[in-house]
């Protein structure tokens, strides 16, 4: 930069003893320079001090600003591509969890249809055991009544006909005479002697 | 204790044995083998003289036919017991009349362990078993 400023000044200068030592090819443009007011010295210290001011603005300003631009460009950029990413990875991850929510909803019906069925099952299995006791129940109550009534017939039989004998004996004890009992005898000997 | 009482019958049987003459048990015969026991004393003369007794009586039962009745029998009927069961038995067979009313009527005889009956009693009895 200071070499460029250099290199300017110097042409500057060489033009202007240039035109100089020309004399009357050069009054054109010393008439235009003198017209607007135009120091050749003045122009190379301002080109000399807008160089310096450039060159300080360019070293602590615009570097610092630019770096602090890039950082903040490569920033969002980098947020950019995490917010990319992020999308990228939230859709994967709704479409697991969709997939998830999918297969568990399959599998929490293939449970519901198999406690579905078990419960029917068992509900027969148990229809099916009570329906049997209850029948088993009935059979042996049946049983219980028919062996008591039986017992109870036999025991009316046994007792009347005990009854019949007591009085028969106490009857025929009193009716019989001895001849009667006689006769008997007679009978009873003949029976046993062909025994 | 078991060859004791092997020994106590096997001498109660020889006594028994003893006691027979022409296949019939005389009182002349026991009264004989009691003499016999009383003067010689074997060992546990007590226990054999109890076994001799049991068979002697069982020998005694089988010769006597007990005819129980009700009412009067006649004494033709009672002989005529005594025989059948003397052929059916083939040995002597007296009997002995024994009165029981709760036969009602008819008779029982009783010889040894066999029993015979016809009488009211007895056909109630097993009219009431049978109903």
């Amino acid at each position: 930069m200071f070499s460029t400023l250099h290199v300017l000044a110097q042409a500057a200068s060489h033009a202007a003893d240039a035109a100089a030592a020309h004399g009357e090819a050069a009054s054109g443009l010393t008439k235009i320079t003198q017209d607007f007011g135009i120091s050749v010295p003045d122009i190379l210290a301002q080109i000399l001090s807008f160089s310096v001011v450039a060159f300080v603005l360019w070293k602590f300003a615009f570097k610092p600003v630019l770096a602090t631009l890039d950082e903040r460009q490569q920033k969002i950029a980098s947020g950019l591509s995490y917010a990319e990413e992020m999308k990228r990875k939230l859709q994967a991850a709704s479409e697991e969890s969709s997939a998830i929510l999918k297969k568990a909803q399959i599998e929490a019906g293939r449970i519901i249809d198999e406690a579905r069925k078990s419960a029917k099952d068992h509900l027969e299995k148990q229809t099916q055991e009570a329906t049997a006791k209850v029948t088993d129940v009935l059979a042996k109550g049946q049983q219980a009544i028919e062996l008591e009534h039986r017992k109870m017939l036999a025991d009316a039989r046994s007792e009347i006909a005990r009854l019949v004998v007591t009085t028969t004996e106490r009857v025929l004890a009193k009716r019989l005479t001895d001849a009667d009992r006689a006769a008997y005898n007679d009978a009873a000997a003949r029976e046993l002697t062909n025994v | 204790m078991a060859t004791g009482n092997k020994q106590i019958q096997q001498l109660a049987r020889q006594l028994y044995q003893l006691s027979f003459v022409n296949g019939v048990v005389t009182a002349e015969q026991v009264a004989g083998v009691l003499e016999y026991v009383e003067k010689h004393r074997p060992p546990n003369s007590m226990a054999v003289l109890r076994a001799y007794q049991r068979l002697i009586a069982a020998e005694v039962a089988r010769g006597q036919a007990v005819v129980e009745h009700a009412g009067p029998v006649d004494v033709s009927a009672l002989n005529a017991i005594g025989t059948a069961m003397a052929r059916k038995y083939g040995r002597p067979v007296t009997t002995i009349e024994k009165r029981h009313d709760a036969l009602l009527a008819g008779l029982r005889v009783r010889i040894g362990d066999d029993l015979y009956e016809s009488s009211v009693a007895g056909q109630l009895g097993a009219l009431a078993e049978s109903v």
